[in-house]
């Protein structure tokens, strides 16, 4: 089992590095730095002022420790917050002009950027390192006035957008990691939805991180505007390496009257080797906000790579009759470790939530659903439903729950569900006896599992993620 | 505050003779609560009821130390006489009564003036300030093979002359092998503004029944906390009932370690709070051992600006194999200014086991009334019965007939 | 096609089955009867390979030992079991579950796996013959089924999974009177020379309508009479307690 164990491991596909020659701003941090990426970016003085706010606030923060995966003292002097490839300092005018090792690596991620090599019309923004490095299908979205590029561009094009709403949903004084984001964020994709337009194709934005010792840091931005609909898709992956990568995002989603934005996300970050040596440290901020009634905002996400994810996507409904959802899978194996759930804050009236967590561990590995449902005063008549059901396998792993549900008002109802258990021995037998070996029973039993949550994923999606739940578990079964 | 702990627990030292182990142990926890202070809300623990902010609040010139020279006169009228039983009565923090007329005596030993354990690395600062403050520490056994005949009530009194004062006791209680104690705790408060902070020990040995029911009813405005440590050994049973109504503050907290086979702990509360009243039940059950089972049930009844928290953890380590751990809590919400906060835990490293928890909170079901007043009722008759409905689920949970008939005339619940 | 010699099976020291002998031909439809706790499920259990068992004989399958066998292996070489309490595994359709068991046999006797379309239309086929509801397929597998719904579900598997040998364990119980002529009809119309049957029951009833080539008693983990199918009749009139 052992060997077969480190074979599969090995088989972590998308481990290859690119060998491309890129721009590097010194390692550390400080206020140069931060100019750099700033006047690298071509950036208005405001969004430098914005930066430098942030990195003074920084200094007065401390990095949480509540949190359940423990990780070794990150020596933040000692991290690149810049890289981009050197091809790609003047961003391309189209894909003719960018450099074909790009093109070559997306090719062998299974992200083609040729539009006419895509399947049904998704459009991508890829980013590499610290930029985006190409955005397709820009003219067709253009058409219905749609606007999809990445953050660097949408700041010199429409500083007004920006400026409004960078920092509404997850403020400069946020936490530690989201703060030091929006010091030195470097890249990352900016969607608009006009009013009334239902966005013609899934957008989605595929996250690389190639360069060693570099930390990503990107920040995406997301405007749904009355009565407008998108839904956004997010992957993401990096080479092997034995140094842990640390990556702290911020997402900003924003959903006016009668808006809904669908966010997706299949994230498979090198989660280090079998013995827990490197693996990217997945640290992110996800926050929606529901501004304006009957807004809707749904995240569903399948987490199955980093050493370390934490992660809590969260739903601010503050408009009424506003709706926030939250579907989950976390799988973590070896010697993964997760700390990942929602927050769900209500606070306008007739406002639903909705949270079903599904939660795997195999190995060595620990995973802990924590969530907040916090109904306040003001939310009359608003409804919250959980659900988190965990999967252990083996004893060497430990799986936990620990919901916050707090309800300060009399008219509204929480309802919360969690269950722990394990596969069967009978179900086992039942799959082998019809011929499935031990490994295709379980994947099968898994995906069965998670049923709920790979049906909110857009089809194409959906298939690649319930092969990821097969192979993010193999080698765990005895 | 600081200044007035120090003075009063010299002048305890003093006006007692503790044994100079004991002064030694009490020095440290002392020194130990003065460096940590009251909990407040910035620890895990009391993220739901800050304990320093209650005190502050509530209790003006709080001082720690308790004259108990003078034995208090027992009101006889407070004693339960619908059924027969043990009495062990505390007034103010003094022993004031220990009667087992109902048994063998050499069958039931009371130990006082035990050697108080070392402050261990507990965080619980509480437990700290108990140790340091508390006069007599004494333990109940009952011996191998024994069941008491009737059980045993324990009464908490404080009179009119308790004002401002911190009071602190601890028992232990050891169930030799295979024996058996039906043990209600009542409080009854006349007192006003006082923090009363009990330690129990309960050391539940292989084969052995433990049915422990505290019943916080009467109005008053003491804050108090109530910290159970509970070991369970081989094929023991505890079932403990809470009923949270009558103080201002209550913390009962329960640590439960199910240390052998087959061993079960049941825990079941209600809250009944209205007015400013804020209560918690925090339980920490630890499945330890294989086939290992716990159960709880919480419901609340939320009414005026009160407010009722439930923490609730099941930790399963990895040997637990077989654990069946069960958790649900469940409040309605009559006022908009009530607050019901949970969090219900699970922490498992075993993976043959079944464990799950629930929660749900809001008001009455408006359809329900609606049918029952089709039916006849009027508004306050048929909120009054589903209510009644509602808590009666866990008062039925109750194993043993006469005190469950007892509660339910306390909480004056209509079958 | 299977020989079972001198089987004997524990579970925790307990002995289920001792001494325990059977041949099956190819074509043959054998029925085993006997009372509750005498073996039966044992023994379905052990030929299909369920793990937690103590066991010692010899178990020939074409010649071939069992218990070197994985229980996948056993099917992808013909055994099919029915099982008496069909699992539920939720999350899991129904059609899928039983294209992807087709498929891991069908890959594993190297012949070509069927896709979607081919599958469907088998399925549909089959489901049809036994009078199984469609809809069902899309639901998740087992799960909200009745007693009888589950297993006419597993004698679907079987007619679509076309085993060489196949064992019924108590499939009967729990069945109307109509569902058991239904299984009984899938089961006859599966009957062909190279296919053999292994039928465990409690009741005769069964045999009503499925004609056992032999029948045999199993009592306290032993055949201890075996004959034609006049024996389940007798067994029927004087019951298990006289009968020895």
């Amino acid at each position: 089992m052992r060997e077969k164990e480190i074979a599969k491991l090995k088989d972590y596909k998308y481990g290859f590095a690119t060998d491309i020659e890129s721009i590097k701003a010194p390692k550390g941090l400080n206020k140069e730095i931060i100019k750099f990426i700033s006047e690298a970016k071509k950036e208005p003085k405001w969004m430098l002022d914005w930066r430098m706010k942030a990195y003074e606030r920084l200094k007065n923060l401390k990095e949480p420790n509540w949190q359940k995966p423990k990780y070794p003292k990150i020596d933040y002097q000692d991290i690149y917050y810049y890289s981009a490839p050197k091809s790609v300092s003047e961003k391309p005018k189209n894909l003719d002009e960018l450099d074909p090792k790009l093109l070559e690596t997306y090719k062998k991620l299974g992200i083609p950027l040729q539009e006419q090599q895509r399947l049904n019309g998704i459009a991508v923004d890829a980013v590499f390192d610290s930029v985006s490095v190409a955005t397709t299908f820009k003219d067709k979205l253009n058409d219905v006035g749609v606007i999809f590029c990445s953050i660097s561009e949408a700041i010199q094009k429409h500083p007004g957008l920006v400026k409004k709403y960078i920092g509404s949903v997850i403020p400069l004084t946020d936490h530690y990691f989201a703060t030091l984001n929006s010091a030195v964020f470097t890249d990352g994709s900016f969607v608009y939805i006009p009013p009334g337009v239902k966005c013609p194709m899934e957008l989605s934005t595929y996250f690389r991180i190639n360069a060693s010792q570099t930390g990503q840091f990107e920040r995406t931005l997301i405007i749904a505007d009355k009565g407008s609909y998108v839904s956004y898709l997010e992957g993401c992956t990096a080479p092997m390496r034995d140094e842990n990568q640390l990556h702290a995002a911020n997402v900003e989603l924003v959903a006016l009257d009668d808006a809904e934005i669908k966010y997706s996300t299949v994230q498979n970050w090198y989660p280090g080797d079998k013995d827990g040596k490197g693996g990217i440290y997945n640290f992110v901020t996800k926050r929606g906000l529901c501004k304006g009634v009957n807004s809707k905002i749904s995240w569903t996400q399948v987490e199955t790579g980093s050493a370390i994810t934490w992660k809590y996507p969260s739903c601010v409904l503050k408009g009424d009759n506003s709706s926030g959802e939250f579907y989950s899978i976390a799988i973590t194996n070896n010697h993964q470790k997760a700390d990942t759930g929602t927050k769900m804050i209500h606070l306008g009236k007739n406002t639903k939530s909705k949270i079903i967590s599904k939660g795997i561990s195999a190995g060595f590995s620990d995973m802990t659903y924590r969530g907040l449902v916090d109904i306040s005063l003001k939310a009359k008549n608003s409804r919250n439903y959980t659900q988190c059901d965990s999967l252990l396998m083996g004893n060497k792993c430990g799986a936990h729950t620990v919901p916050y549900i707090k309800n300060k008002n009399s008219e509204s109802n929480i309802a919360h569900e969690a269950t722990t258990s394990k596969i069967s021995e009978d179900q086992l037998h039942y799959c082998q006896q019809r011929g499935l070996n031990p490994e295709e029973a379980v994947g099968l039993i898994v995906n069965g599992f998670c049923k709920e949550v790979l049906q909110q994923l857009p089809m194409e999606f959906a298939v690649e993620a319930q092969k990821l739940v097969g192979i993010s578990l193999e080698g765990s079964v005895g | 505050m600081e200044e007035q702990l120090k003075i009063d627990f010299e002048k305890l030292l003093e006006n007692s003779n503790f044994s100079k182990k004991n002064v030694e142990i009490k020095r440290k926890s002392f020194n130990n609560f003065i460096e940590k202070g009251f909990p407040n809300r910035r620890q895990e623990n009391w993220k739901f009821s800050d304990l320093n902010q209650i005190i502050s609040k509530n209790i003006k010139n709080l001082s720690f130390y308790n004259d108990l020279s003078k034995p208090n006169k027992i009101d006889q009228s407070i004693f339960i006489d619908s059924l027969e039983h043990n009495k062990i009565v505390f007034i103010n923090g003094r022993i004031e009564k220990i009667e087992f007329d109902y048994e063998e005596k050499n069958k039931i030993e009371i130990l006082d003036d035990l050697v108080l354990e070392k402050p261990n690395n507990n965080n619980n600062s509480l437990i700290f300030l108990n140790n340091a403050f508390v006069c007599k520490y004494f333990k109940l056994i009952v011996k191998k093979n024994y069941s008491l005949k009737k059980p045993l009530f324990i009464y908490n009194i404080t009179n009119k002359d308790l004002v401002s004062k911190s009071i602190n006791l601890k028992v232990d209680v050891l169930l030799e092998e295979n024996s058996y104690l039906k043990l209600v705790e009542l409080s009854n408060d006349k007192s006003v503004t006082n923090f009363i902070n009990i330690n129990y020990n309960f050391d539940v040995q292989k084969n052995s029944i433990l049915k422990n029911y505290k019943i916080d009813n009467n109005s008053n405005s003491n804050i108090k906390y109530y910290f159970n440590n509970i070991n369970q050994d081989t094929n023991s049973v505890v079932e403990v009932f809470l009923l949270s109504s009558g103080s201002e503050f209550i913390k009962n907290e329960i640590n439960c370690c199910l240390n052998g086979k087959y061993a079960s702990a049941f825990v079941n509360g209600v809250f009944i709070l209205n007015k400013s009243k804020h209560h918690e039940i925090k339980t920490n059950i630890n499945h330890l051992a294989e086939y290992t089972k716990s159960y709880q049930l919480i419901k609340g009844v939320l009414e005026d600006n009160s407010k009722a928290v439930y923490q609730g953890k099941i930790f399963v380590n990895s040997k637990a194999q077989k654990t069946d751990g069960y958790q649900l809590s469940k409040a309605i919400l009559l006022n908009d200014n009530t607050e019901f906060n949970t969090k219900p835990e699970l922490e498992i490293y075993a993976d043959d086991v079944k464990c799950s928890h629930g929660s749900a909170s809001g008001n009455l079901n408006e359809n329900l009334i609606f049918y029952l007043q089709t039916r006849g009722l009027n508004y306050q008759e048929a909120k009054k019965l589903l209510i009644n409905g509602f808590l009666l689920d866990v008062v039925e949970k109750i194993t043993d007939s006469e005190i469950k008939k007892l509660i339910k005339n306390i909480m004056s619940l209509k079958q | 096609m299977l020989k079972i010699k001198n089987l004997k099976a524990d579970i925790e020291n307990k002995s289920i089955l001792k001494n325990f002998n059977l041949e099956i031909k190819p074509g043959e439809v054998h029925a085993i009867m006997g009372p509750n706790g005498s073996g039966k499920s044992t023994l379905s259990n052990i030929l299909s390979g369920k793990k937690g068992y103590d066991v010692s004989g010899e178990v020939l399958f074409e010649n071939k030992s069992l218990f070197d066998l994985e229980t996948e292996e056993r099917a992808h070489k013909g055994i099919f079991l029915a099982f008496q309490y069909p699992l539920e595994i939720p999350g899991v359709n129904t059609n899928i579950f039983l294209k992807t068991s087709l498929n891991a046999i069908r890959k594993a006797r190297g012949e070509k796996e069927l896709d979607a379309i081919e599958f469907l239309k088998l399925v549909k086929l089959k489901a049809q013959n036994l009078k199984f509801d469609e809809e069902k397929l899309n639901r998740q597998l087992n799960v909200g089924f009745s007693g009888g719904e589950k297993k006419k579900n597993e004698i679907l598997q079987m007619s679509i999974l076309n085993p060489k040998l196949s064992i019924l364990d108590e499939t009967d119980s729990g069945l109307d009177i109509d569902a058991l002529k239904i299984v009984a009809d899938g089961v006859n119309s599966l009957r062909k020379k190279d296919n053999s049957f292994l039928i465990i029951t409690h009741y005769q009833r069964l045999l009503d309508y499925i004609k056992p080539d032999y029948v045999h008693v199993l009592m306290e983990g032993k055949i201890i009479k075996s004959g034609g199918p006049e024996l389940a009749l007798e067994l029927e009139k004087k019951g298990y307690e006289n009968f020895n």
